[in-house]
This record gives structure tokens, sequence and C-alpha cells, in this order.
């Protein structure tokens, strides 16, 4: 890299930096909401349907697409990781982001794997055994 | 507080003598009251916290006292429930948050290298609201009118109809109080840590007892709302009539406690947490070495304070819901365990690592590391469904938390406090008194908490005031009720030792332990203005750092020294480059008058004299109007056209 | 680098994966984030436990003896709060310039539409007094805590644009380098804006989903 990135570059990546530390988190998130919102709201109303979809398949997709999220979130957090490898001892912005790099990469797979165990029931429970 | 200190290289006499008038403090009565310094109301929350844990303590002695014999008439069933309620509720929301916000309101400011929080005038606000709220809740106890529901407060017995008196109205009207003091106090420190930091310490140089701090404040700022809301729907029901918590008009018991767990279970961290932190801070000194793995302790930090509000049901699992979504939170309660066992497996490299100097903080780092995983092995035992419900509301559950809690949160104040104890004093302890309340309150500790496992096992619930002779239940009871004075010595020891060393101790350097982080690169104790030139922060460790030392010696420039006024930096969120030097508020009588007209409207609430408390709302609103009004300032300085 | 790889490569460069954001707030900025972070958490905690309580409830939702809401009232009330965030835009904008009269007649403006919203609200309540109360049965007291929270959150936010119209005509208070309580202030009122949308949803729209 010979030139200095533009501001337009300069804001996706700083915003690709968080996607990376965080998207894990906000995904998971969204998906216990969503996961189990839907079982217990959907049970507690005597269904096992949303509108027209079965409910595993519903809570399904709430399992299915925040894990995807989370694991694009990862690789963001490995591309860092790799990019920022010259930090030197006085590079104050590259150590900061290599540091939340590593934390990215190990919280993404942390929350990673709580999803897909948590999901992994879908597959095994009928959604509204007691 | 000599002026007369030599000033460093970098920086010239002139400069320290206008820092000391900016920044000095009149000792004088109103001075006591006014007082915006960190480090006096850092002081004052450990002492007020430490008030209130002794309060606690006693109201524990008095139990064991009456549980020592079978069949014992020391108190009355009704004062018993008062008791173990009070002791429960204070040594959590009384005594270890507003400890562990103690140490962080002294260090914080000192381990970043600022010169005091980001809101001072709110920092002295919310010491006077824990206060006055902690006042407010233990005044109730003398006339026998405190809370007496246990420190949960489960519906429905928490209703007027089942509990009459004043007691749950004491409970929740003094944690909404409370809450103000909290929530002012996270806002503080998470601003403190963002925009306050000396220049060039980026985040990955930022020490971890402020990183957990930090998370400990982000958990309160999301978890304190819930626990405010159903105590918000509890008077309400109690007082005004409402049916939030009444099957019978369509309200359920159960909200109670989905909106107690939600903040109930961050908040096992939210004390733990900056416990922990004290841990990690303490390490480096006694192994001459910095803690091992950084970024994963910070990962651990992170993830968990975000972990801990998806496993709030697992407090739940006999309530009746739908199978698959407990198996959601149970997930996040197994991975929780993960990044927990990366903290304790770093600081036992760090110390298998580095070079241990077996000094009193380091033995309660030990102990503590004993005694919590001792806790947390009964917590998982937890995990097994059959045995759960077997030892549900028994001894063994006591046991559990007291491990988890003073293993957790109480070794880590006590290694605290001796650790810190120069720097906030200026004076060092005495070894030998330290080491005596070490094996004495560690021996007591678990003389009286480990035969809970055992009589918990054979079937004596929790929260009773007496007990038939049962076989295997009195000796057991008369064993931890012995093991509890001999805890309670202890404690007394490190009382007189805190004492003993203000009173006769001997000087402290400012740097006695040669620690890492940058409270230890300045006086002991601090002078007023913390730092005579703000560092330049080069390292994770600055203070062993020696660029670091020479910012603040020789290399010292103006922009960091800022002697004309009472300023200091503030810094770029990420990387801490400085921004500009801002003006910081002098003292000011308005935070108590805030607090008092808060503590007025709270009592009023209280006894039901809604025309009193009305006006003090408005002498609120009135304080809090002229608090913030601007200074007026001429148009050019303000930039007006038009 | 006018090409699509281009602009990749120079976003997932380490340069731009450096980027500091959020960079260059003040402190009162983030206090004000992390106060409304806190008062939003309190809300959701509320509208929470209002479905909470109406899916714990059964079928018939609000339950028998109170009719569900009628709309009228609260659409106008929403016609009325959620445009009172543009004036204080408007005006916050106006101070960073220095305009002052710009300041004062946004804030006038606000003031207005956040009183008609107040009254609206009484109107609103002196006719569902008379037929549930909050003593009524659980929605009574979900119907009355929630809006109720929210009047005096709207009541908290008039002080604020109040106080700062009084500062701003005694003179001498806010210019185009001096404007952050203004910020703050705008801050605040938006999300109590906000918050009338959720709880126009919760109250008044989902009975009828």
């Amino acid at each position: 890299m010979t030139t200095r990135p533009g501001p337009h570059a300069r804001l996706t990546g700083g915003l690709l930096l968080w996607y990376g530390v965080l998207g894990g988190a906000v995904a998971w998130g969204v998906h216990v909401f969503a996961a189990w919102g839907l079982d217990e709201l959907a049970c507690a109303a005597g269904s096992e349907r949303v509108a027209a979809v079965p409910l595993w398949q519903a809570v399904g997709l709430a399992v299915v697409i925040p894990a995807l999220f989370t694991v694009g979130s990862l690789l963001v957090a490995a591309l860092v990781w790799r990019r920022t490898r010259r930090a030197g001892e006085d590079d104050r912005a590259f150590g900061r982001s290599r540091m939340l790099a590593v934390v990215g990469v190990w919280s993404n797979l942390l929350f990673l794997a709580i999803i897909v165990l948590g999901g992994v029931a879908v597959l095994v429970l009928p959604p509204c055994q007691g | 507080m000599s002026t007369t200190t030599t000033p460093p290289p970098g920086v010239s006499a002139q400069d320290l003598a206008r820092l000391a008038e900016h920044w000095a403090e009149r000792p004088s009565l109103r001075g006591w009251f006014s007082t915006v310094d960190h480090k006096r109301i850092g002081r004052r929350y450990l002492v007020t916290a430490g008030f209130f844990f002794v309060l606690a303590g006693l109201s524990a002695l008095v139990m064991r006292t009456q549980l020592a014999r079978p069949e014992a008439g020391v108190v009355s069933p009704q004062e018993y429930n008062q008791l173990f309620s009070m002791h429960g509720t204070a040594m959590i929301f009384l005594f270890a948050t507003p400890m562990l916000f103690g140490f962080g309101n002294f260090l914080v400011p000192l381990m970043i290298g600022s010169r005091d929080m980001a809101f001072p005038r709110l920092n002295a606000f919310g010491y006077w609201v824990f206060l006055f709220a902690g006042l407010f809740m233990w005044a109730s106890l003398p006339f026998g009118a405190a809370p007496n529901n246990g420190w949960f407060a489960y519906a429905p017995l928490n209703q007027e109809q089942h509990n009459p008196g004043l007691h749950m109205d004491v409970y929740a009207l003094g944690l909404l109080f409370l809450g103000i003091s909290t929530t002012a106090a996270s806002i503080n420190f998470i601003v403190t840590a963002l925009k306050l930091r000396a220049p060039g310490m980026s985040l990955n140089r930022v020490p971890l007892f402020v990183w957990a701090i930090v998370a400990t404040a982000f958990m309160v700022i999301f978890a304190l709302p819930a626990l405010n809301a159903d105590n918000l729907m509890l008077f309400l029901d109690r007082r005004f009539g409402t049916h939030f918590f009444d099957p019978s008009a369509g309200g359920n018991v159960l909200l109670w406690q989905h909106l107690f767990w939600i903040f109930g279970h961050p908040d096992v961290y939210i004390i733990v947490m900056p416990a922990l932190g004290i841990v990690s801070a303490v390490l480096p000194a006694f192994t001459r070495r910095g803690v091992v793995g950084y970024p994963l302790i910070v990962l651990s930090i992170v993830s968990i304070s975000i972990i801990s509000f998806g496993v709030w049901v697992h407090h739940m699992f006999a309530t009746g819901l739908p199978q698959l979504s407990y198996s959601f939170f149970s997930a996040a309660s197994t991975i929780i365990t993960i990044p927990s066992g990366i903290q304790i497996f770093a600081w036992l490299a760090t110390m298998l690592l580095g070079r241990l100097v077996l000094r009193v903080p380091l033995l309660f780092v030990i102990g503590f590391v004993v005694t919590f995983v001792l806790g947390g092995f009964t917590g998982a035992m937890f995990a097994v469904t059959a045995f759960d419900q077997q030892v549900t509301d028994s001894y063994f559950v006591v046991a559990h938390f007291h491990y988890v809690l003073i293993g957790g949160a109480v070794f880590p104040m006590l290694a605290g406090i001796y650790y810190w104890l120069p720097k906030i004093t200026g004076r060092m302890y005495h070894e030998r008194l330290g080491r005596w309340a070490f094996w004495l309150v560690f021996a007591g500790m678990h003389v009286t908490f480990f035969p809970m496992h055992l009589y918990g096992l054979f079937g004596m619930p929790r929260r009773v005031y007496t007990y038939r002779s049962e076989p295997g239940w009195d000796g057991w009871n008369l064993v931890s009720t012995l093991g509890s004075y001999l805890l309670a010595v202890g404690l007394l020891l490190v009382l007189v030792g805190v004492v003993h060393a203000v009173r006769r101790g001997r000087p402290a350097p400012p740097d006695p332990w040669e620690g890492d982080s940058l409270e230890w690169s300045t006086a002991s104790p601090p002078e007023p203005y913390n730092f005579p030139a703000l560092p330049r922060v080069h390292s994770l460790h600055p203070a062993w750092d020696e660029r670091t030392a020479e910012s603040l010696g020789a290399g010292a420039t103006a922009d960091r020294i800022l002697s004309d006024g009472r300023r200091t930096l503030v810094t770029s969120e990420l990387d801490a480059h400085p921004e500009r030097a801002v003006q910081m508020p002098e003292s000011t009588l308005k935070p108590l008058v805030l607090a008092g007209a808060l503590l007025i409207f709270f009592t009023s609430m209280l006894l039901a004299w809604y025309p009193a408390a009305a006006v003090a709302a408005l002498a609120v609103v009135a304080t809090i109007a002229v608090w913030l009004w601007p200074p007026r300032r001429p148009d050019e300085e303000l930039g007006v056209t038009g | 680098m006018s090409d699509r790889g281009g602009v990749v490569a120079a976003a997932t460069g380490a340069e731009a994966l450096s980027t500091e954001l959020p960079v260059g707030r003040s402190a009162g900025w983030w206090g004000m984030v992390m106060f409304v972070a806190t008062e939003a958490t309190l809300f959701a905690c509320l509208l929470g436990s209002y479905f909470y309580l109406r899916f714990q409830y059964g079928p018939t939702w609000p339950p028998a003896g109170i009719e569900a809401p009628k709309l009228l009232t609260p659409l106008v009330m929403t016609a009325v709060l959620v445009p009172s965030s543009l004036p204080v835009v408007w005006a916050e904008r106006g101070i960073r310039q220095g305009q002052r009269w710009r300041l004062q007649s946004g804030l006038a403006a606000t003031m207005v539409l956040g009183v008609t919203f107040l009254a609206l609200q009484a109107s609103e309540y002196a006719e569902k007094l008379t037929q549930f109360t909050m003593t009524t049965d659980a929605y009574g007291s979900l119907f009355y805590l929630i809006t109720g929270f929210h009047g005096l959150h709207v009541m908290v936010g008039l002080t604020m644009i109040g106080w700062l119209l009084a500062a701003s005509l005694r003179g001498g208070s806010f210019g185009s380098h001096r404007h952050e309580r203004v910020r703050n202030a705008a801050m605040y009122w938006h999300f109590v804006d906000l918050v009338w949308v959720a709880i126009l949803f919760t109250i008044y729209l989902s009975p009828r989903l």
C-alpha cells in the first residue's frame, strides 16, 4: 500500500473492524431474541406455525442467518489480524487493531459455538415440548 | 500534601505552585462537603462501603449466633427475616459494588494518567446518593421495618396483601434510589476511560483493571434498568394498587423473576468482574512480570460482560417454558465458563512463569484462586438438574455463593486494600499483622462455609430462623458459628491493620511494590492534581517503561503540564491522540444539595407524604437547572453571528 | 484506484482497517449517549413486560370489559410529536453557524409541539379514565405506567428545551463554539420521540394485529 486510503475507504475500514470485533456478539443477541421469542410466543399461542412456515423452520432460520453473519465476522477479524501483522511497538493504531482482531477472532468463535450448540436443539427437540 | 516537593526535572517550581493553587481544596468544613476530588470521593466510597460491610457482617454474626444451637431464642422469626434480607441486600448492593467502585474511583484516573474523572461533580453526587440510600435502607432496621423477603424479594411474597408494612417499600425505594448512584458512576467510568486516557494509551495499552471497570459499567448500564423497572412496578403494586404481579387480575408473578434475573445474572459478574480486575492489577507486582495473555483476558472480560445477559433463564429452569427455548440459554451458560476459565489459567500461568514475592496481597490472591475455584466447582454441580432440584433452597446453595462471593470478591478486595493502602494513605501496613489477618480470614471463611455444604446435603433449608436437633445438623452448625467468629476476628485484624497503618505506619515511597501501572508513577498519596505532568504512554506497563518515565520527568512538555488553570487533557477514543485541554469543574455543594433533595423525595414517598415528595421533586429539577446553568460569555467567545 | 477492486483493497488495507472510529466526540456527548442507552433499556424492559403479560394472559387482549384502544388520538399525537424533532435539528444546525435566532425559534416551535402532545395525552386520559384505571387490571396498570412514564419523559425533555430557550434568551450562552448542551438536549428529545413510536406500536397497534 503506497497511497493513503481516502475518506470512504477509511470509513469502510473502520466499520469493518467493528464488524469483525462485535459482529458475533450482535448476531448472537439477535439470534437469542428471535429464536426464543418465536418459539415462546408461537407455543404460547398454541400454534406450531409462524404465518405459513412451520415453527421449527422459522426458528432454524433464526439460527442459520446469525450463524452465517458470525462466520463473516470471524473472517473479517482474521483478515484484520493478518493485515496488521507489521504492528510495531510504536505503531499504536496497528497494535490496537491487531489486539481488537485477536479479541474478535476468539469472541466470534465463542459466539459461533453458542449459536451452533443452541441451534442443534432445533433438529432434536419438537419446538413446543414443555 | 506538601507544596515543597522538589519538582521533577521537566516541571518548574512555578508550574508546581500554580498546579497546587488551582487544584488544592482548603481544609474546611465546607471544603469537606463540596469536594469533587476523585481520590477523596474514592476513599469515601471505600470507607462507607466498609461501614455497610460491618453492619451486614454483624447481622450475619447475630444469625450465626442464633443458629449455633437448635431452637435458640436470640432473635424472633420476624427479626431473623429482616436480618437475612438486609444481610444479603446490603452485601450485594451497599457493599460489593460500591466498594469496587471506590477502588475504581480512586484508581481509574491515576491508572490512565488523568487528573480527575470525566464528570467530577457527578462523581460527588453519586457518592452522596450512595451514602443516603444506604442510610435510608439501614435506618429501617431499628424501626423493625427492614426488607424481610430475601435479597431477591420474589413475588407474590413481596405483595402488600402477603407482606404488609413498610418492609418491601423500603426495599423497592431504597434500590431505586441507589440505582441513581450506580448508573451515574457507571456512565462516569465509561466516559472517563474513553476520553481521559493519557496520550499514547491506545486500547491495547489500557490496564486490565480499567477494562474490567468499564465492562462492569457497561453491564450496569444495560442490566440495572431491569431491576429499576421491577422495583417501580413492585412499588406501584404495593402502594397504588396496580396488578403487575397479581395473577387474579392479569398479572404474573414470574414477571418479577424474569426481570430480576435479567439484572441478577449480569449482577453476579458486576460484582466479580472488577474484583478479577484487581487480581490482574495486583499480580504483576508480585510475580515481577506482566499478566500472561493480555488480549485473551481482554477477550474474556468483554465476552463475559456480553454473554452474561443471555443466561438469566438458567435461574428459572423449573418454571415450565418450552424445552427448545431453554437450549439457547443453556448453550450460553455452558460457553460462558470458557472465558472465565481463560482468566484463571492466565493467572496461574503468570504465577508459574513469574518470580513470586509472597507478600500479603499475593496471599489473598492465592486464597482467592483456591476459594473461587471451589465455588465454581459446586456451581458446575448445579448444572446436573437432578442434583439442582435436590439442593435448591438448602444450605448447599448458601455455601456455594459464599464461596463465589467471598472468594471472588472479598479476597481480591482485601488484596487490593493491602496493595493500594500505601498509595491511598501514604503509609505502609504492618506485614505480620496482615499475615495473621489473612490466615484468620482464610481459615474462618472455610470453617464457616465448608460445613454448610454438608448440612445442606443433609437437608437443612436456608432462611430458617431455627431448627430441631436433627442428627447431623447441630454439630456442624456450631462449627459454622465458631468459624464465623474466627472470620470476624480476621476481618477485625484487617481493620486494625488499616488503622495502624494510617496512625503508625512508616511513610510509603511512591512505588513500594515496583508496580507496572501509572498510579505508581506519582506521589503516595498523590497530589490533588495527580501528576505534575501528564504522562505520555509508550507501552502496556508504563511504570516499567523508561520512555514513559521520561515523559513524566525530564521530557515533560507544557501541553502535558497544563498549569494555567484546573485543566486536564482529552484524548481520542481508541488511540488516545491528544485532542484538547479542558477546564475541570471547581468544588461545589450542589451535588450534596441534589442528593439531599432526592433523599427527601424518597423518604416522603416511603411515608406517603406526597405533597412533600412533590416539593422535593421540584427542588431536584431546580438544583439540576442551576447546576448546569451556563456562565455568561461574550459573543465573540461564543461565536454568534446573528 | 477508481475500479471496484481498488476500493475494496483500500478499505481492507491495514491503514483503513486501523481507522480510528468513533473519534473526536466530547465527554458530554458520550455521557448523553450512555444515559439514553440506559433509559432505552428501561423502556425496553417495560415494553417487554407488556408483551410478556399479554401473551401469558390469553386470547382476548385487552381483557374483557376494556375495548381495544382507538387509533385517532394516538395517531394525531404521533403526527405532533415525531415532527417536533425537525425544529430541534434546524435549531441545532443554526447555532452551529452562530445563528441565535434559529436556535430560539426552533426551540420555541418544539416547545409548542411538545405541549400540544401532552395536552392531547391529557384529553386521552380523561376519556380512558372513565373506562378503566391503573387499578382495574394488569392491562390498565401497563397502559398507564408505560404512557405515563413516557409522558414524564416528554416533560423532562420539555424542561430541557425550556431551559435551553431561557439560557439562550438571556444571551451569552450558546454560539458556534459552544453548543454542546443544545446537541445533548436534542439527542434526548429525539430519543423521547423514538420511544413514542415504539409505544404506539406496542400499546395501540399490536392489540389490533
